[in-house]
């Protein structure tokens, strides 16, 4: 039997874990433990419950309001994996010096992105935004017309990314993609880019936004990225939006094409 | 490398083609097919006609430079300058290869026999000397052990993982030599000469113990016949002189023992002191954006990612000293930061009284399992001490590095403070440890007494039951395991050591398996179906943490200059722990380990680890001295039993083995009256010498001064005098073009013919002055 001193001689080390990673603790309760309690309580899914809560909070027609009652929300009452306030200012001014005409978005969650996205775009420009669950979807719709958002300036496409990016020349009768935002599934990072550079889409000078890429993270892509050379890339370093300690990075790419 | 090589074997070559034409053909066809392989050829076949060659030469040298008038001289030196450079450029000639291997060949044989005759006769001769002085040096870094592995560590994590690599060999040196000594002087002589197992009572195992001497577990634990034999104080006999050599055993033994301490602290404060004239003084303060610009990178590294790495580390580097810039001149919220730091060093301090107060919990409580008998007792708590303070050692200074977050200091002074706590842990935990034994050493002492008395009351019984018997009075023969003996507390001291310093390298082994290996095994596999990027993410990959792992080695010597006088085997041992950890440490640094976000130089601190291990090795040899000072030695064990203190060997030897004049001599030399005086002398001395050594620093620093004031001047002064368009460029801030040449080139002799800026000159050294408290703040 191991005694209790040895036993007690283990304590700083938990300690120090408890301390390290305290903000990986305290994610892991927000967004699976109080996600759990409340799926129990309400029987609603967490994408309703956020939905309901702006619906009641926000005001109709205004993007703004409706961003900032979101992130009230992810940030005091339960969490939501959005881009965040700080990282959406990124991607808010890379919108305006890019200006772009066309836009896609790979997982658009619940809609909190596409609003962001939306409110940046110029005049005549058209989002298409991709989104793999049904209700998911369904939510984000709402939302996006709640902003005041008509078909017009965004298109939600309700498959799965993989199944989307072939067809969108033929479909949508798409030319060029000027900007591509990513934040779905990190594993799907990698192959999506490669069906992007595929189908020819991407012209010189068009930007990949990829979220997310330290944490969770997703190493196949920035392998990729890397090894290719078919971009110019860095990483905007960031901490992972409503959550102080932990450190994650949004990569812009910027296509070159083949030299 | 392969190109010096090639022309190398191009002019061996050409050398012995003028000797004769089948050597000629031979050697061009050679040259023609296998390049690349020439040099090896040629190089074996140099030394055959290396003596005649130098003959000729001589004879030309002497003979020319008589001829030759100075004009001549002059153009013979263009000429020669000229073909040395169609050499240069030969390669890249569009020309046939023929015609490149003639030319080359004529080329060469002419600078060679003008150059010899432009007085540089001897060059060749010279060269070849040098030569082989430089193969010599090559051979002689190659005999330095593991050199190739620490250079590759080097180019892979940069110089500060690869000091603590250095150190652990400059480690591992100390203790072969005092290995060396305990080994050659004390060890092997009483195994070859002494007394052989068996034949007394403190060599050989007692009968209660004899059953389960030699289970794998009482050997473990350094008990059974590993207790009774060379490895351990107790074994050793008190006889004078042992063998046909007449070897003073007990004298041998105390002298090595007061030997290995001796050498220990010269080497120490030599490396030290060399350590210091090599750090040439001066401040650090000044020009710090300039050393940054011009001296950050570390050309070591020899691998992308560490690269990389270097690059993100220098730009943060400069971000940070701009942020300290800023810093100084503001001062944010000054008090929530003292009360941080305040509440961290109080959070140290619990953290420190707690362990402390763990560790003195737990050997009291091992001294009631002593007592109580250690059979009736599981593994766990026989080894609790040990593996307490390993583990308290392991994860403390991981707690400590969480809390030095809170105080918010740069990362160099964080390293210190970090360092200065570890060492307290080390510190307290060691000699926690020590009272503990010293408690022990009193214990077994009065049990000795005890057991003095039951000697003599047991001999008499013996000796009165066997004259009841038998009246002749034969011998008494009893079993030597059969005689009862002392607790023999040296050979306690030892194997608690001995133990110690086992569990502690079991310790580092098993966290360096677990730890780094396992983690890494993990981190990679698993990351292809993780749900997060573990490489990058939470666990990632350890770094190698070069204090932890610097001050683990210096306490582990600290150990055994403790232990080492009652446990002969304690060098031995940790001959063979560096060794292996020097191959296991470098695989798991390889393998395992990622360089550090921020790669610092360790050069500066080299010091500051030399300077702990000096406050360690005095910290260490104080309870052995003061256990060999005042504790009487055990009365049936070791080699000074019998003697009342263990340094009355000296006097021994002094009275019985010199001559008595020599005797007389020593007692007038340690006569206070002559110690007093030649300690105040040399006291003086030291005074004298620090003072003289103060006074060159200062002359040192003033000359440096000078040399910044004199520099800035010149460029000063070459900018005033430079046309007014270059100076409005220069002000318009493209100043980075213009400094070089100007710093550099002509205008440099002006300064040493202007008045002189003494060092007094307010200009230059202002700025420097102001900055210094500025980057001290923190």
């Amino acid at each position: 039997m191991v005694s209790g001193a040895i036993a007690l001689a283990f304590l700083p080390l938990v300690l120090t874990f408890i301390i390290r990673y305290r903000y990986y603790f305290v994610l892991f309760y927000r967004a699976v433990l109080v996600r759990m309690w409340y799926d129990c309580k309400t029987g609603l899914s967490r994408e309703e419950r956020a939905f309901q809560y702006v619906l009641t909070h926000a005001i109709p027609g205004d993007p703004e309001s409706i961003l900032e009652t979101f992130d009230l929300w992810c940030s005091k009452v339960e969490f939501i994996s959005n881009i965040g306030p700080k990282k959406g200012k990124i991607m808010d001014r890379m919108l305006s010096e890019h200006c772009p005409l066309t836009v896609l978005e790979l997982g658009s969650h619940c809609g909190y992105s596409t609003v962001r996205i939306a409110r940046a775009l110029p005049l005549g420009a058209r989002l298409y935004s991709v989104e793999m669950d049904a209700r998911n979807a369904a939510i984000a719709e709402k939302i996006i017309r709640l902003a005041g958002f008509d078909d017009d300036t965004v298109e939600l496409i309700a498959s799965p990314s993989d199944e989307v990016i072939p067809r969108l020349r033929a479909d949508y009768g798409l030319e060029r993609l000027d900007f591509v935002f990513m934040d779905h599934w990190k594993k799907c990072y990698r192959p999506d880019l490669q069906a992007l550079e595929g189908s020819g889409l991407l012209g010189k000078g068009s930007v990949v936004l990829a979220d997310n890429v330290l944490f969770p993270g997703a190493p196949n892509f920035i392998r990729h990225v890397r090894k290719s050379g078919l971009y110019e890339w860095k990483i905007h370093r960031a901490t992972l939006e409503y959550s102080k300690g932990i450190r994650d990075g949004m990569a812009e790419l910027v296509y070159q094409g083949i030299k | 490398m392969e190109v010096v090589g090639e022309e190398d074997g191009d002019t061996e070559g050409k050398r012995k083609n003028g000797r004769s034409k089948k050597d000629e053909k031979k050697e061009d066809k050679e040259k023609v097919e296998k390049k690349q392989n020439k040099k090896n050829v040629e190089t074996s076949s140099e030394h055959e006609s290396s003596e005649e060659e130098e003959d000729e030469e001589e004879k030309e040298g002497e003979e020319k430079p008589d001829v030759l008038s100075p004009e001549e001289l002059e153009k013979l030196k263009e000429e020669v300058d000229e073909r040395k450079k169609l050499i240069s450029t030969l390669r890249g000639k569009p020309w046939p290869m023929r015609k490149k291997l003639l030319t080359l060949r004529e080329s060469h044989e002419f600078v060679e026999k003008y150059e010899g005759a432009l007085g540089k006769g001897k060059s060749r001769k010279l060269t070849k000397w040098m030569k082989f002085q430089r193969d010599f040096e090559n051979f002689k870094t190659a005999c330095v052990p593991w050199e190739m592995k620490i250079k590759e560590i080097e180019s892979h994590f940069g110089s500060s993982v690869a000091s603590y690599f250095i150190f652990l060999r400059w480690m591992y040196g100390i203790n072969m030599i005092l290995f060396g000594l305990t080994f050659g002087l004390v060890m092997v002589p009483e195994a070859l000469m002494g007394r052989p197992y068996g034949s007394m009572p403190r060599k050989t195992v007692p009968r209660a113990d004899e059953a389960n001497a030699m289970d794998f577990a009482v050997l473990w634990d350094f008990g059974g016949y590993a207790q009774y034999s060379v490895l351990f104080y107790g074994y050793y006999n008190s006889q004078r002189a042992i063998g046909w050599l007449k070897f003073r055993m007990p004298l041998s033994y105390f002298l090595v023992g007061v030997g290995t301490v001796a050498y220990s602290y010269m080497v120490v404060i030599r490396t030290m002191a060399r350590n210091a004239n090599e750090d040439g003084g001066g401040d650090n303060n000044s020009f710090n954006f300039s050393w940054k610009m011009f001296t950050s990178w570390d050309y070591l590294i020899g691998n992308p990612e560490t690269a990389d790495n270097k690059f993100a580390s220098i730009t943060t580097s400069f971000k940070e000293a701009i942020l300290e810039e800023q810093e100084s001149r503001k001062d944010d919220n000054i008090h929530l930061t003292r009360f941080l730091r305040v509440l961290a060093n109080f959070l140290v301090l619990c953290c420190l009284a707690g362990s402390g107060y763990l560790i003195y919990f737990v050997v009291r409580r091992s001294q009631k399992f002593a007592l109580e008998g250690l059979e009736s007792h599981s593994w766990w708590e026989r080894n609790e001490v040990n593996m307490v303070m390993s583990l308290l050692g392991m994860f403390c200074p991981m707690l400590f590095d969480v809390i030095s977050a809170l105080e918010n200091y740069h990362p160099r002074i964080a390293l210190q403070w970090q360092l200065g706590r570890i060492f307290a842990l080390f510190l307290g935990n060691l000699y926690t440890f020590i009272i503990a034994l010293m408690d022990e050493i009193n214990l077994k002492r009065e049990e000795e007494e005890v057991l003095k008395l039951n000697m003599t009351i047991w001999e008499a019984s013996l000796y009165n039951g066997t004259l009841g018997a038998n009246s002749t009075a034969p011998p008494i023969t009893v079993h030597p395991a059969d005689i009862p003996r002392g607790p023999c507390w040296e050979t306690m001291v030892g194997q608690e050591f001995v133990r110690l310093i086992v569990s502690d390298t079991m310790t580092t082994y098993i966290t360096l398996l677990i730890g780094d290996f396992l983690r890494a095994v993990l981190v990679r596999f698993l990351n292809y179906c993780w749900c997060w990027d573990l490489e990058a993410g939470f666990p990632s990959y350890s770094e190698f943490d070069v204090s932890g792992n610097v001050l683990g080695l210096i306490f582990n010597q600290g150990m055994i200059w403790m232990g080492a006088f009652y446990a002969p085997c304690l060098p031995a041992l940790n001959v063979l722990r560096l060794h292996v950890s020097m191959y296991l440490q470098c695989w798991a640094v390889m393998c395992c380990n990622v360089p550090q976000e921020r790669v610092f130089k360790a050069s500066g601190s080299n010091n500051f680890y030399m300077a702990m291990l000096l406050v360690i090795l005095f910290l260490s040899t104080l309870p052995a001295i003061y256990t060999i000072v005042t504790i009487p030695p055990s009365f049936d064990c070791g080699p000074f039993s019998g003697k009342s203190r263990m340094f009355d060997v000296i006097q021994e030897t002094l009275e019985s083995d010199f001559p008595a004049w020599f005797g007389k001599v020593f007692s007038y030399a340690s006569n206070p009256g002559l110690v007093l005086p030649f300690l105040l002398l040399m006291v003086l001395a030291i005074y004298y010498l620090q003072s003289t050594s103060k006074s060159y620093k200062q002359a040192n620093l003033e000359l440096k001064k000078k040399l910044q004031t004199v520099s800035h001047t010149v460029i000063m002064s070459s900018y005033l005098s430079s046309p007014p368009g270059g100076e409005h460029r220069a002000h318009q801030g493209k100043s980075d073009h213009q400094i070089p040449p100007s710093a550099t080139s002509p205008p440099a002799p002006r300064g040493h013919r202007m008045p002189g800026p003494l060092p007094g000159n307010q200009r230059q050294p202002a700025p420097s002055v102001q900055r210094v408290p500025n980057s001290q703040r923190h």
